[in-house]
């Protein structure tokens, strides 16, 4: 088990050097964000039960406040980064209190509207987020500035995020909070009269999620040099989460990276192949995909495959 | 502020909350009778004006006469999407049931998108250029009040489909049918009611309902692939705030909604007024989740609880 993980990391960590090609590298870093993104959003709905369709909310504070602190203040990224998360954390716990009776469909319609509002602000708060036209970042290659001309840093970065994220995911499968979470999950009551703190468990839930979510979204920001409402704020990005980790297998460690593995190469083919001529043709393939795997294997791919596969059995 | 100018606020708000209503009575209906939330409600809607727009391109035919061609379009369109994509989920999982129309709701809006383009497309209607001048009332010290033909007769038949479908649903044999599910649903079966007849019926019901209100805005509004998603936020904030599942609730709401709005666009301006009945959406959602017209309390909000 242990070999076999240390092996798929070992061939992880060469595999970026035997790319020559930029657009595979590009690729393989978005396969890291997302990957990671969707491990922190199945934090909260897979082992938790809530459903956010908010996430966008906390991405977004990721990528404006470190690059808010960076251009006014000159704050290094790696700073923001932390900063940003732990804004997203305050905001994730006033969202979790506020929202403490809420579950179900409910959780998901008022998460729906927080994530919406956050948009509407980022669009509408010129004098801070400059509004539609978004703000750039500085591109001078520089450590402290989070900034390179290669890709193989942000890839390497990418790696590093992806596998604390999976790392967490695998930390809190075989924590006494994962088995808190999953039997808030199953069944409340049952879990309160046993003695399980609900409304404890599931904010720490809550802030892990957003903390990660943030940290992803600057790193996102310092990868595309650029923040604006539509990349890094608007619904559309929670959705997307939702989708990768619902067809990679929802409440499992490796399942959110798996739909990410899925879906980003989809996506890239998709663009290589057809350009812009075909709007939308990726988002119908993306909804097909999300509906037949609900229908099919409502449990997810990677349940399936570790019914298959024998080694995946133990994780 | 002026009172002609306050009459003409409220005017406004309520001729648009009557569409809001007869938008919002076919979500929450379904989620009354099925106990789910279609998050690709406002899709359907988005395929109604769709229609209207195609039928007065083509075939010139008037928008308000295209509704009865409309109607049992949709209403088919509601029995194939319940089909293939509610009925499996019915016993699923909250989650599957939420991204079933999510998914359903992102390939109606790409194919939308990839097929007629995200151009904006509207109509006009050579009657009902000019607005509709009422008073001036000098006894009341009111100035004269300016009413968009096709908003007040959009109004009229949007309250006219409300008040019939609640009489449909109060008196009629399939009406009564449909409110015993609602309310327990094994009871309704152990009476030898055909549940799944009931949920198809409701479903496309509330299809048709949704499509009758794009065919009423399509004279008001541009029509583009992504309208559906900004009316069915507002449509999930009429339904909450009018408690889920319950037809008069949406109703009142309705209308509240639709005055909060174009007063809050007065004030704050197009592009923030949706931050407002957001933040009333959640506010509703914490003080009271079941809605402040609702039925009784939903099961999900029994477990109220305090954090040490």
């Amino acid at each position: 088990m242990i070999f076999t993980g240390m092996a798929v990391v070992l061939c992880l960590a060469i595999l970026p050097l035997l790319i020559k090609n930029d657009f595979y590298l590009d690729g393989l870093i978005l396969i890291f964000i997302w990957g990671a993104f969707a491990g922190s959003w199945n934090i909260l709905a897979g082992y938790a039960g809530m459903v956010s369709l908010g996430h966008n909310a906390f991405f977004g504070i990721g990528a404006y406040t470190s690059t808010l602190l960076l251009l006014h203040f000159g704050l290094s990224p790696w700073i923001g980064m932390f900063v940003g998360g732990l804004l997203a954390t305050c905001v994730g716990l006033i969202l979790g209190l506020v929202c403490f009776r809420l579950r179900s469909h409910y959780f998901a319609l008022a998460t729906l509207a927080f994530g919406e509002v956050s948009y509407i602000l980022a669009v509408s708060w010129r004098s801070l987020t400059g509004g539609s036209e978004g703000l750039a970042l500085p591109i001078q290659p520089s450590l402290y500035l989070f900034s390179f001309s290669s890709k193989l840093p942000y890839v390497y970065i990418g790696l590093a995020l992806f596998l604390i994220g999976i790392g967490i995911s695998y930390a809190i499968e075989n924590s006494r909070l994962g088995y808190y979470l999953k039997a808030f999950r199953e069944n409340e009551d049952a879990a309160r009269a046993l003695g399980v703190r609900t409304g404890r468990v599931r904010l720490i839930a809550m802030a892990l999620s957003s903390f990660l979510s943030a940290v992803i979204g600057t790193f996102y920001a310092q990868y595309i040099v650029f923040v604006d409402p539509t990349s890094v704020i608007r619904i559309q990005i929670s959705v997307q989460v939702a989708l990768f980790v619902i067809v990679g297998g929802i409440g499992t460690t490796l399942g959110p990276a798996i739909g990410a593995m899925i879906f980003i190469p989809i996506t890239i083919l998709l663009r290589a192949q057809m350009g812009t001529s075909l709007p939308g043709l990726h988002m119908i393939i993306y909804g097909i995909i999300l509906v037949v795997v609900l229908l099919y294997i409502p449990q997810g791919i990677f349940v399936k495959l570790r019914e298959r596969v024998p080694i995946l059995k133990r994780i | 502020m002026d009172l002609t100018f306050l009459l003409q606020l409220l005017i406004s708000g309520i001729l648009l909350g009557g569409i809001y209503a007869l938008a919002s009575i076919g979500l929450t209906l379904i989620f009354g009778v099925m106990k789910i939330v279609n998050f690709a409600h406002g899709e359907f809607l988005m395929i109604a004006m769709y229609i209207s727009f195609w039928l007065f391109h083509y075939f010139q035919m008037d928008p308000y006469l295209s509704i009865l061609v409309m109607a049992p379009l949709i209403f088919f369109v509601g029995i194939v999407t319940y089909y293939i994509f509610i009925k499996p989920t019915l016993e699923s999982s909250v989650l599957s049931q939420i991204f079933i129309t999510v998914g359903l709701s992102t390939i109606i809006q790409n194919a939308v998108l990839l097929f007629w383009s995200a151009d904006f497309r509207s109509l006009s209607l050579s009657y009902a250029t000019h607005s509709i001048i009422l008073g001036p009332f000098p006894i009341l010290s009111i100035g004269e009040v300016m009413v968009n033909p096709t908003r007040l007769i959009a109004f009229i038949l949007a309250i006219s489909l409300s008040i019939a479908f609640y009489l449909f649903l109060k008196f009629s044999y399939t009406g009564k049918i449909i409110r015993a599910t609602s309310q327990d649903r094994s009871a309704a079966l152990l009476m030898g009611i055909n549940i799944d007849k009931v949920y198809k019926l409701a479903f496309a019901i509330g299809i048709v309902l949704v499509g009758l209100a794009g065919g009423l805005l399509m004279p008001i509004y541009t029509v583009h692939p992504f309208v559906g998603f900004d009316f069915v936020l507002i449509m999930f904030v009429v339904v909450v705030l009018g408690g889920m599942g319950s037809v008069v609730g949406a109703m009142i709401s309705g209308f509240i909604i639709g005055i909060v709005e174009v007063f809050s666009s007065y004030w704050l301006g197009q592009e923030s007024k949706q931050a407002i009945y957001f933040l009333v959406f959640i506010a509703v959602l914490v003080v009271r989740p079941s809605g402040f017209f609702g039925i009784k309390k939903e099961e999900e909000l029994e477990h109220i609880e305090t954090i040490e």
